[in-house]
This record gives C-alpha cells, structure tokens and sequence, in this order.
C-alpha cells in the first residue's frame, strides 16, 4: 500500500471518528416522542426512593431514570433530575439500576444508559431520552404538559 | 470495588490509547509493517488486561497521569464512579484480543479493522468524554456476550 493511501485512511479514520462524535453530541440527552400508548408499571420495576417503594407518581410529570453500574452519565443525570425535582413540585425523579434486571432493560428497550422516560401522571410513557438529557429538553418536556 | 476517581485521568489514558492505535492502525496497512502493528496490539492487550483487573488507577497510565499531570492540575470539579471506566478496559482487551486473533488467523486488514475500532472508541473517550464500552455494557448484555 502507498504511503499517500495509507495517509488518506487514517485521515479518514480520524473523519469518521470527529463524524461519530459529531453526532452523538447533536443526538444525545435529546427526547424523542413516544405514541404507543405503553404504560410504566411501578410494583414490576420497584422503584425507590430515599430507601421507601414508590407507588405513586408525580401528578403532573414524572422523569424515570434508568441507570446501571457502568454508566459514566447516570450519576450526573440523577443529580441534575434532583435538582429539578426540588425547584418545581410538580416533577418527580425516580431512578432504577437496571444492572440486574434484564427483564426491564428487554421490557422497555433499554439500550443505553441513562435512558430517561418521561411519564404523564397515570405512568403512561410520553417521550424517551437516551443518554444525560439537555437542560432545554427537560425544559420543553415539562412544559409539554402545560398545553 | 467502587471507589470515586477524577474523571480525568481514563481520559488521560485514553489520549494515550488514542495516539498508540493510530501507529497501530497505520502499520496494519502494510505486509511488512503489520507484525510490528501486532506486537504494540499485544502491549495494548497487556495494558487493558491490568486495566480490566485491577482498574485504572493501578494502570501505567493511570500512574502516569497522578504522578506528572495531577499535579499540574486544579481540584476535580466531581469525581465518578471507577467501575464504568474498568468496565471499558474490558471492552478494550475484547477488541485486542479479536484483533490480534484475526492477524495470527490471517484476515486481512483484520488488525487495522481492530485498531480503527479501538481508534473511534479511545478518540470519544479522550476528546469529548463519551465512554463507548460503557454505553455498549446493556447491548453486550442483551446479546448475552457476558453475564454478571
């Protein structure tokens, strides 16, 4: 192989690479529409909250996290949904370490962690967001009840 | 074992890991060149095996990093949890070892299709702190690659 070919590959594996994390960037932590009319079951994935089962949600918007033990942004996001959970009443953070649970991760098509469902208050699933969710995603997800 | 380490230093490591499989990726194109391309693959294997085991603090790298760059550094605004990172040295051993293993089986570019991968995953890792064996750790389990 030629030098000049060997050069223009490995400039193009640099390409690929900036291309991948171009887009990750751009696609991450944003929330994508959910219509399938799938309901979060709160006994089956046993959410809990300060060391007490949760059953019963947010009466308005719900954030469910679900996170592992291998998760560089989970613990980012959880502080983030906090944070959020403690200025607005009307948001709920519950997070779930599916490390363990297949089952769940199978259920809700869990293929990276944090992925965050958005719930209305009858645990219905209004959007999904894959990775550490954007502050204006929050935001537009939030007010997306209010209309 | 969890314990809190500054997030920089995997990111750090994986400058390293970065640079040294793009001398890979680049040797693995050519006949002549390609055995050597392998030897540094199995010094990378090495490294990502003392990763995978005893975790990046106790690796080379990770050494590097607290003895000549800490130092030069302000505090870490937060620290993260050590076991994403460990569990990426897996990732990364895996895909030495299938490199190395399609160049003693003869394929093709197969070492270069190795480094390339090894390549993406360590430039995300080092540049913009994106952890791809970490994000892959459900989609390896789904698949069954693992158990655990």
């Amino acid at each position: 192989m030629s030098p000049e070919l060997k050069l223009g590959l490995l400039i193009g594996l640099v390409a690929l690479a900036a291309i991948v994390g171009v887009v990750w960037k751009l696609r991450t932590g944003t929330a994508k529409r959910v219509d399938d009319g799938e309901y979060v079951d709160l006994a089956e994935i046993s959410a809990v909250k300060n060391g007490k089962p949760v059953n019963a949600l947010s009466t308005k918007v719900t954030f469910l996290q679900f996170s592992t033990d291998f998760c560089t942004f989970c613990g980012p996001t959880a502080k983030m949904l906090e944070a959020l959970e403690r200025t607005d009443p009307s948001v709920t953070h519950l997070e779930v370490n599916v490390t363990d649970r297949l089952d769940l991760v199978k259920k809700y098509n869990i293929l990276q962690t944090p992925t965050t469902l958005v719930l209305d208050q009858k645990g219905k699933i209004m959007s999904r967001i894959g990775g550490a969710p954007k502050a204006h995603t929050l935001i537009t997800e939030i007010g997306n009840f209010d209309i | 074992m969890a314990t809190q380490i500054d997030p920089r230093g995997p990111r750090f490591g994986a400058t390293i890991t970065n640079v040294l499989s793009a001398i890979i990726f680049y040797l693995a194109l050519d006949k002549d060149t390609e055995a050597t391309g392998a030897v540094l693959f199995g010094i990378a294997a090495v490294l990502f095996l003392i990763g995978t085991v005893f975790g990046t603090s106790k690796h080379p790298f990770g050494w590097l990093f607290r003895t000549f760059v800490k130092p030069r550094l302000s505090a870490p605004k937060e620290l993260e949890d050590s076991r994403p990172p460990q569990f990426a040295q897996a990732v990364g051993l895996f895909v030495s070892v299938i490199g190395l293993v399609l160049f003693v089986s003869g394929v093709p570019y197969g070492l270069a299709f190795a480094a390339g991968a090894l390549f993406i995953a360590s430039a995300l890792q080092a540049y913009i702190g994106f952890c791809l064996g970490c994000q892959m750790y459900l989609g390896l389990k789904r698949l069954g690659v693992f158990k655990g």
